[in-house]
């Protein structure tokens, strides 16, 4: 890569460094050239907002009368906010029951369905469907099922009798409730990629084992889930950063309500910039949002190096 | 001989009647879970048919019983200018797949493929910003937008479309995968680098494109909440986040007429879903990671 760098002619050894930047700019004008409009892009709307979040961090945010210095002012408010603390109790506990509720159910279901013979491809399709409606249209529909007169409501008051249950209205059941309907719309994506990691997994390894007396499970065991460990760290850690931001399906369907019992620290971020029009404060919340996720961060990354060693 | 696809399961286990039990087991709650996923439709499909009431009324019934009807769809299409969300959804996707390809296209190609001095320290400043979560930037996003005077336009859906190192690096991976040569033959005949971009490297990337237009049609057709913050007047709002100001959020909305508008906006997306189906599959595929 360096030999573009070098004098084509001897007698140019003697010239000045600038002469070979400028040879190296000549040589290479249309790399260059191809590059820059990604290089502005990237550094307007991702660069320079990333840096603006250090520096509206510490004014207050004012749209009509412009904006004032106010120094720590911003993150004093979010210390003394008792909301932040039960945000970031509910984003841990909303990360947890994804992990407990949802993490599993692709892994499993992509075992399934590589066994299944018969009409796989229409389970696949099916699996996948919730992906393609939008978002907002599911909030919709489930906010109807979820309903005190919904039709899960009517299936438990039918089966079991009694009241039947508020999934939407009462604290406990809120946050379940959502993580339900996330992992029903999600898993199929994640099952997907599972199901083509399961089956590109060599059919003899299966032989082998059958005949030195493995069964099912044990071949499940020993070799599927050895297999596709990659793949499931992989996808722990993309949904461990997916939900440690996650806010959208709490703000569509309960508002971060009932009684702040599904405001996760993101939405709390929102809910500072938008009804509270404290966009300082939300600024500030992303840089200390920014400063855990980094160290998270880098702890995962000195993990992985050592367990690539 | 007849070689049957074997998978964990052997034909041998298939006769066990402990397996068999099992496996009809799983049959029955793979299936369970098919019926899970098709019932949201049907039932956005039958209650947009009913009248107010049989909505409203406790046990719920499936199928309409009073009658199907269909004037509910003319009552919601009036309700909602549908067209005009749909052509707002419709011009932010093909912005930014236009600007994708260009922008994104042509940087993926000079790092790829016209070994340019300093590409790796150049491949960082476009990478590093994948381990950077959004939602921490994403007020300062906002307020960039607006210092830049681009709130309320489309170009600040357009413009940070060239700013994505993930679409970067789908499209980079697959000019790797692209030989060399052809690219040097086609210099030493004498064509410019961007004929070799836009007449060689782009007509060749059909695969990643198509994959790239699927990833985009979704965000653009998913995205609700970016929307929301970003455009102001009524008449800019894409399909999604117009379904969620006016229908979700609504209140006085009958419940038959809410759901008569939520079905006729999933069912393009389905119908386009199922006819592209084996497309958009292996389209995924080739994405990769990313769902």
């Amino acid at each position: 890569m360096n030999q573009s760098a070098l004098p084509i002619q001897p007698s140019e050894s003697n010239q000045t460094r600038r002469t070979g930047i400028v040879q190296i700019l000549k040589k290479h004008l249309w790399g260059y050239l191809f590059l820059l409009p990604a290089l502005l892009l990237f550094a307007i709307f991702l660069w320079l907002p990333i840096i603006k979040g250090f520096v509206y961090s510490f004014y207050h945010i004012d749209f009509v009368k412009g904006n004032t210095f106010v120094g720590w002012d911003n993150y004093k408010t979010v210390f003394d906010d008792p909301d932040v603390g039960k945000s970031i109790r509910n984003t841990l506990y909303y990360m947890g029951l994804a992990l407990v509720m949802g993490f599993w159910v692709p892994i499993v279901f992509s075992i399934a369905i590589s066994e299944i013979r018969r009409f796989q491809g229409f389970f696949r399709v099916a699996a996948y469907l919730p992906n393609v409606i939008p978002v907002v249209v599911l909030y919709g529909l489930w906010r109807w099922f979820y309903d005190s007169v919904g039709p899960i409501n009517a299936g438990i008051t039918k089966v079991f009798g009694g009241e039947g249950i508020a999934f939407m209205t009462d604290t406990k059941w809120s946050m379940i409730s959502i993580v339900f309907m996330e992992t029903w719309q999600q898993f199929g994506s994640a099952m997907l990629l599972y199901l083509a990691a399961v089956l590109s997994i060599p059919r003899d390894w299966y032989e082998a084992a059958e005949i030195d007396g493995a069964g099912v499970w044990m071949r499940i065991r020993h070799i599927t889930l050895p297999s596709v460990k990659g793949l499931i760290v992989l996808m722990l850690l993309l949904q461990l950063i997916g939900t440690s931001q996650g806010f959208q399906a709490q703000l569509a369907m309960l508002d971060g309500g009932p009684m702040n019992a599904t405001l996760t620290y993101s939405l709390l971020i929102v809910k500072y910039a938008t009804t509270r029009l404290e966009l300082g404060v939300a600024s500030a919340m992303g840089v200390l949002m920014f400063m855990v996720l980094s160290v998270l961060a880098v702890i995962q990354f000195r993990l992985q190096s050592k367990g690539d060693n | 001989m007849k070689h049957e696809e074997r998978g964990i399961m052997s034909r041998y286990d298939h006769r066990k009647p402990v397996n068999r039990l099992t496996y009809g087991i799983i049959y029955l709650v793979v299936l369970i879970m098919a019926c899970s996923m098709l019932y949201p439709i049907l039932v956005a499909m039958f209650n947009s048919l009913k009248t107010n009431t049989e909505v409203n009324s406790f046990p719920p019934t499936f199928i309409p019983e009073h009658g199907w009807q269909w004037g509910n769809f003319k009552e919601g299409w009036n309700f909602l200018d549908l067209p005009l969300f749909l052509r707002n959804t419709l011009a932010i996707f093909v912005g930014n797949l236009v600007v994708t390809i260009v922008v994104l296209g042509m940087a993926a190609f000079s790092l790829s493929k016209m070994n340019v001095p300093k590409s790796k320290v150049i491949s960082m400043f476009f990478l590093i910003t994948l381990f950077i979560p959004p939602t921490t930037y994403l007020i300062p996003n906002f307020l960039n937008l607006k210092d830049l005077g681009l709130v309320n336009t489309f170009a600040a859906f357009w413009l940070p479309a060239g700013a994505s190192a993930f679409n970067l690096l789908l499209l980079k991976n697959f000019f790797d995968s692209l030989h060399q040569e052809m690219f040097e033959a086609a210099r030493i005949d004498g064509a410019s680098e961007l004929r070799c971009f836009g007449q060689l490297a782009v007509p060749l990337s059909v695969p990643i494109i198509s994959t790239l237009a699927i990833f985009i049609f979704s965000t653009a057709w998913n995205d609700w909440f970016w929307p929301s913050l970003v455009m102001h007047s009524d008449h800019k709002y894409p399909l999604a986040t117009a379904i969620y100001k006016y229908v979700i959020s609504a209140r006085g909305l009958n419940l038959n007429i809410r759901f008569a508008i939520l079905f006729m906006v999933m069912l393009p997306p389905i119908i386009v879903f199922l006819t592209l189906q084996r497309f958009i599959m292996r389209g995924l595929h080739l994405g990769g990671v990313k769902g």
